[in-house]
């Protein structure tokens, strides 16, 4: 069906087309989500990777799933506007407002080792994370956000970055590293 | 436990995956060194700040699906061949035509009445006679057949006349 749909689409079917869209875009968004905090952002990623994706039809010959298609490209198209976008410089407690200084005091008032099955939603945290994570590479960023984030297994990185699984593993492992130096940076008052 | 072991504990896996008893040695141990409590405590925040973040995902909007065909179907028309290109075809044209033009008012110009001009001056070189020329090659003047006797009197017949 996806394959039907792809041919039809490739020879001009705006239907066909905007069936795929209506099917895939949420998970495009979710996917352009691990890398943007701003929804404009994540709404450019992800316009960026159908517009892609219509030009590449052609290359999509339903061996896998169209899902599992349009991930890769909307990882790797994120990935590489991530990589041309300017790092952010590292974070300070200085730089943090008001609501994140006090996210982070009341997550260190509580006890240790407790804390980190916590299942409460935090815009605030979520906001403080997309501010962290921006001082990181972008691949350590997805990384963190796949296997650490959304318990994601190593195998779900490698189909949608194509890399393989030692280097997913060892960018995980610096990428803790890095993550857990930038955020003792804004516990030191 | 080793200090190293603390962290390298904290890195290998997410914070999630650590087993009981993996929790009960690093809790252990960070009583007893405040260099690895606070590497444990950013890690845990860490853990958290990305939990949060997985969380936080946006959806398409209402109009998003709007926005990427019409976007596409622009890119569409501007790569159309009858665009952009038969717009260059017709100026190029266009250009030619002028250019052929120009040249063409410049070879008038100055090409052809030079070239007339310096045959005209050849032909007036090459149909002139000196006197000489007229008495002495007189065989060569084919189409005036004329008499000795008629070229001396057209050179002296006035002076003789004027002598009588």
């Amino acid at each position: 069906m996806d394959l039907e749909l792809a041919r039809l689409a490739r020879n001009g079917d705006e239907s066909a087309f905007e069936e795929i869209l209506r099917r895939y875009s949420p998970r495009v968004f979710h996917v352009a989500s691990r890398f943007f905090r701003e929804r404009s952002q994540v709404e450019e990623a992800a316009q960026e990777v159908f517009l892609k994706a219509f030009t590449e039809l052609g290359k999509f010959e339903g061996r896998g799933s169209m899902e599992g298609w349009l991930t890769r490209i909307a990882t790797n198209t994120c990935l590489n506007m991530l990589r041309s976008s300017k790092r952010r410089p590292e974070l300070t407690a200085a730089d943090l407002n008001e609501e994140q200084s006090d996210w982070l005091e009341s997550k260190m008032a509580q006890g240790a080792l407790e804390r980190h099955q916590a299942s409460e939603r935090s815009a605030v945290a979520a906001d403080l994370a997309g501010r962290v994570l921006q001082t990181l590479s972008p691949d350590d960023q997805l990384v963190l956000t796949m296997i650490d984030g959304e318990d994601s297994p190593v195998r779900e990185v490698v189909e949608a970055t194509g890399w393989s699984e030692s280097k997913v593993k060892v960018t995980a492992f610096r990428a803790r590293r890095r993550m857990r130096e930038a955020v003792e940076k804004l516990l030191r008052r | 436990m080793s200090d190293q072991h603390i962290i390298s504990l904290l890195e290998e896996r997410p914070f999630s995956e650590l087993s009981e008893n993996e929790l009960s040695a690093i809790r252990a141990h960070v009583s007893t060194c405040d260099d690895c409590s606070r590497q444990c405590d950013a890690a845990q925040i860490s853990a958290l700040l990305l939990t949060q973040r997985a969380a936080a995902t946006f959806g398409p909007s209402p109009f998003f699906h709007t926005r990427v065909m019409a976007t596409l179907r622009e890119r569409e028309s501007a790569s159309q061949p009858w665009a952009w290109t038969r717009v260059w075809r017709a100026a190029g044209a266009l250009a030619s035509s002028m250019v052929l033009t120009v040249a063409a008012l410049g070879a008038l110009t100055f090409a052809i009445p030079g070239s007339a001009e310096t045959a005209l001056v050849q032909d007036i070189a090459a149909n002139s006679y000196s006197a000489e020329e007229v008495i002495f090659n007189q065989a060569e003047i084919a189409d005036e057949k004329v008499s000795d006797g008629q070229i001396l009197k057209s050179l002296y017949g006035v002076e003789e006349e004027a002598g009588k």
